[in-house]
């Protein structure tokens, strides 16, 4: 594979990397003699599932990771990177898929808090440093606000300004476009287009085939952390890529959405005029009304930070919302404990897996009953029935395809994909009619995010109640039967499944059309 | 009656000086992300260090000195605890606070025999600055104090400026924030943080120094009452920031002056347990306190987690 390689002292390669190789302490095999090589000023995607190892990659080049073998050039040197400092000097600039960034601290202090100066901060040199680039750039940012009060988009914007004022020439971006809306992904493309003509050289990761499409010069595409083949898009198309990504396994198992054809509806849940605070004190949902039938899928488009969050948190009892009512089945709800919820029939995919959906250090067993072990036969008053439990969960790993070697097993031993399994498999334990999905794919793979939306439109068509919360557009408009777009706390529309419209709900989003 | 009021503060700003030193430490390593409960061991070193340094010198400014030591090593103890051991933070400081407890007990023992009563012959007198302690009112209180007074006054503005104003104090407040994503950037975690413990255990043995060789001249284990616990409740009411302290400690002083004061006024059979009651006051003020002030306090996001590399 590596012998397309014009020459190692080549003037055109700036990086190259030769049989990297890495197995992480668990076994896995992240990594297997990993060779590719990146030209000056071109934009080569790395394309691939999650697992395939390309954060592995990034993280080796940067000297977050040190690889087990193989070696690294940068401008034909060979060269020796134990710690990210050194990737820095080299002139590697990384931007990871979770910012490094203090939230508290601001965009200018961020950014001087990786440049090099003396004993004294001098914000002004480093104001005068940003200033110079993003005008050159065309790079639009507020330099004295605080990185938590910025959306998503602009958090990106700063990381970039930082790998740039620290000198980098070598830009690696790690699923850069997956926080993105379409109108922002444009703007991006725009920024790294504009890069490429300053003679930076960008490694984009990504596991979205189209865009990888869209803008690199050439793309290389790794499976179980090997490098398959290096190709450029005008030799390839999006079939023959998507086939390489995912190896043998047929299209057939990828699905795509029937029309919804539910008679009879019944509203599950109506909210009326909710208001809620956020964290901070300020109204972050603002005057709320919805309903949700049964058999129905409800999308809720919007920016991260729009307010969908304090409102999911409101309807799942987390949060107590400042007024408004949630009626469910004809009773107010509204201030109602988690638990009652759950009585009620109110299940919840939460977005933050590890955080809210499972117990790590907790069995798979003990996870899958949290919501039932009071009821026979798990336990009786007082004592768990630890073979009834460990059957129950061997039957819902097999009936959910977790994969793990006994029930036993502590859920943090579990891949992303699946800990949701898990958490989907317990919040269809009860008999719950309404199903609350916080961005249920986020961070999963082909394979998990396909069985998770085979997931929804099963229950769909059981007759649940879903109400789908994400951010990624795409996944909306393949699954929904409404959409309610939010924006800065608000329903500014409501689209039915005919009169749907990317680029309408994208400016929506974006608060670009009112 | 306004000497009573010139007196009273000059009183609070001397009751203040141990709580604000050891606050403004305790302040600087939570910006870091540490939360070090030991310093209420630390001060009662910084105390017994003090004390034996001035009792065998017969020099005062030896004595605090070793105070300064004393708290230095045993903050340090706490960091390699914390940081390079990476033991919870929580259950560090109390066995620090054990730790230091027992030191000071076994070693006073062995070095004075049972039933001797040491004191030191003198305290560290009031400076006044010339000039500036002639002017009325002011003077008396302000620039007519010990050396801690001074130094405490001296540190805030300091300190403010190395929080603030420096590379230093910016990747000290990002650590404290998120260690990880800090070290991800390249800066020296431990070697920030253990910087920040040794200004911490200077100010809080200098804390312990200034009750001991200012305030009492007998070493008790007792001493130190509980003002270090009463340092990290401050740092709260003051907001993590140095000038918020200051205000903080500066409550907490009044109350202590307060209780001095009126258990002096009370004459008669019950004084003595009136004056008991009376020094409650400085911790019925935290907790009122903290209840008003404290509710909302946002501190570094990530104080007291542990945070190991990889």
């Amino acid at each position: 594979m590596s012998s397309q390689i014009p020459s190692f002292f080549s003037n055109d390669i700036v990086l190259h990397v030769e049989g990297i190789r890495k197995v992480y302490p668990n076994g896995v095999i992240a990594n297997d003699n990993v060779t590719l090589s990146v030209f000056k000023g071109e934009i080569h995607a790395i394309l691939g599932e999650n697992g395939a190892g390309k954060t592995t990659l990034v993280n080796i080049i940067a000297g977050c990771i040190k690889p087990d073998a193989g070696e690294i050039y940068v401008n034909g040197k060979k060269v020796n990177i134990d710690n990210p400092r050194t990737a820095t000097k080299l002139g590697i600039g990384v931007v990871h898929q979770h910012f490094i960034l203090i939230p508290a601290l601001t965009v200018i202090e961020n950014i001087a808090l990786s440049l090099d100066s003396g004993f004294k901060l001098d914000l002004n040199k480093v104001r005068e440093k940003i200033l110079q680039i993003s005008s050159l750039l065309n790079l639009k940012i507020d330099l004295n606000a605080r990185i938590e009060e910025l959306p998503v988009g602009l958090r990106q914007r700063v990381e970039i300004l930082r790998v740039l004022c620290q000198n980098a020439n070598i830009l690696i971006l790690d699923e850069p476009t997956s926080v993105l809306t379409p109108i922002e992904v444009e703007e991006f493309f725009r920024i790294l287009r504009n890069l490429k003509e300053k003679g930076c050289s960008i490694i984009l990761i990504t596991h979205k085939v189209k865009e990888a499409l869209s803008i690199s010069d050439r793309i290389t595409i790794m499976r179980k952390g090997k490098v398959i083949k290096t190709l450029t898009p005008k030799e390839t198309n999006e079939e023959e890529l998507t086939l390489l990504i995912i190896g043998e396994k047929q299209n057939s198992e990828f699905i795509s959405l029937t029309e919804g054809n539910n008679k009879n509806k019944e509203i599950l849940l109506l909210v009326n005029n909710l208001n809620v605070k956020g964290d901070r004190g300020e109204l972050s949902v603002k005057n709320v009304s919805f309903s949700l039938y049964s058999g129905e899928i409800l999308g809720i488009a919007g920016v991260a930070g729009n307010g969908q969050k304090e409102l999911i948190e409101a309807l799942t009892g987390l949060r107590k919302p400042e007024s408004g009512t949630i009626i469910i089945r004809g009773e107010n709800v509204i201030n109602k404990k988690p638990k009652s919820l759950i009585k009620k029939g109110m299940a919840y995919i939460p977005e933050d897996r590890i955080g809210r959906g499972v117990i790590l250090t907790m069995s798979i067993a003990e996870n899958a009953i949290l919501k039932i072990f009071e009821e026979n036969p798990f336990s009786n008053k007082t004592i768990m029935n630890r073979n009834s439990i460990t059957d129950y969960t061997q039957k819902l790993m097999k009936k959910f395809g977790i994969i793990a070697p006994n029930p036993n097993i502590e859920v943090r031993a579990l891949s992303g994909g699946n800990i949701q399994r898990l958490i989907i498999a317990r919040e269809l334990s009860y008999n719950a009619k309404i199903l609350i999905a916080e961005n249920p794919t986020a961070g999963l793979d082909v394979r998990a995010t396909d069985f998770t939306h085979r997931m929804l439109l099963d229950l769909r068509s059981k007759g649940m109640g879903i109400l789908l919360v994400s951010a990624d557009l795409d996944e909306l408009l393949k699954l929904s039967d409404r959409i309610l777009v939010m924006y800065n706390g608000k329903i500014m529309k409501e689209f039915n499944r005919n009169e749907y419209d990317i680029y309408k709900i994208a400016r929506l989003m974006l608060g670009i059309e009112v | 009656m306004i000497e009573l009021i010139v007196s009273l503060i000059a009183i609070t700003l001397q009751t203040s000086t141990p709580l604000l030193l050891a606050s403004i430490g305790e302040c600087i390593v939570e910006r870091g992300g540490i939360l070090n409960l030991g310093i209420e061991g630390a001060m009662l070193i910084g105390a017994f260090t003090g004390f034996i340094g001035a009792y065998f010198t017969k020099n005062l400014l030896i004595g605090l000195l070793s105070s300064i030591i004393g708290g230095i090593i045993i903050v340090l103890i706490f960091g390699f605890l914390v940081i390079k051991m990476n033991l919870d933070q929580v259950i560090s400081a109390l066995a620090i606070n054990l730790l230091s407890y027992g030191i000071c007990i076994y070693f006073f023992r062995m070095i004075f025999s049972q039933g001797s009563f040491p004191y030191l012959s003198e305290l560290f007198s009031p400076i006044p600055i010339p000039f500036l302690s002639e002017i009325p009112i002011i003077g008396a209180i302000l620039f007519n104090q010990t050396i801690f007074v001074y130094i405490a006054l001296i540190i805030i503005p300091i300190l403010h400026y190395l929080m603030f104003k420096t590379r230093y104090g910016l990747s000290l407040r990002a650590i404290g924030e998120n260690p990880s994503i800090a070290y991800r950037l390249g800066i020296n975690v431990s070697e920030i943080r253990y910087i920040a413990l040794i200004i911490e255990g200077a100010l809080v043995g200098m804390a312990g120094g200034a009750i001991c060789l200012s305030m009492f001249n007998v070493f008790d284990t007792r001493i130190t009452a509980a003002k270090g616990f009463i340092a990290v409740s401050i740092v709260i009411l003051g907001r993590w920031n140095p000038i918020g302290v200051l205000g903080g400690a500066l409550l907490f002083g009044f109350a202590e002056a307060l209780s001095l004061w009126v258990g002096t006024l009370i004459i008669g059979p019950i004084s003595a347990s009136i004056s008991q009651l009376l020094s409650i006051l400085p911790y019925l003020v935290t907790i009122i306190a903290l209840l008003i002030g404290g509710r909302k306090a946002k501190g570094p996001a990530s104080l007291g987690a542990s945070f190991s590399r990889e």
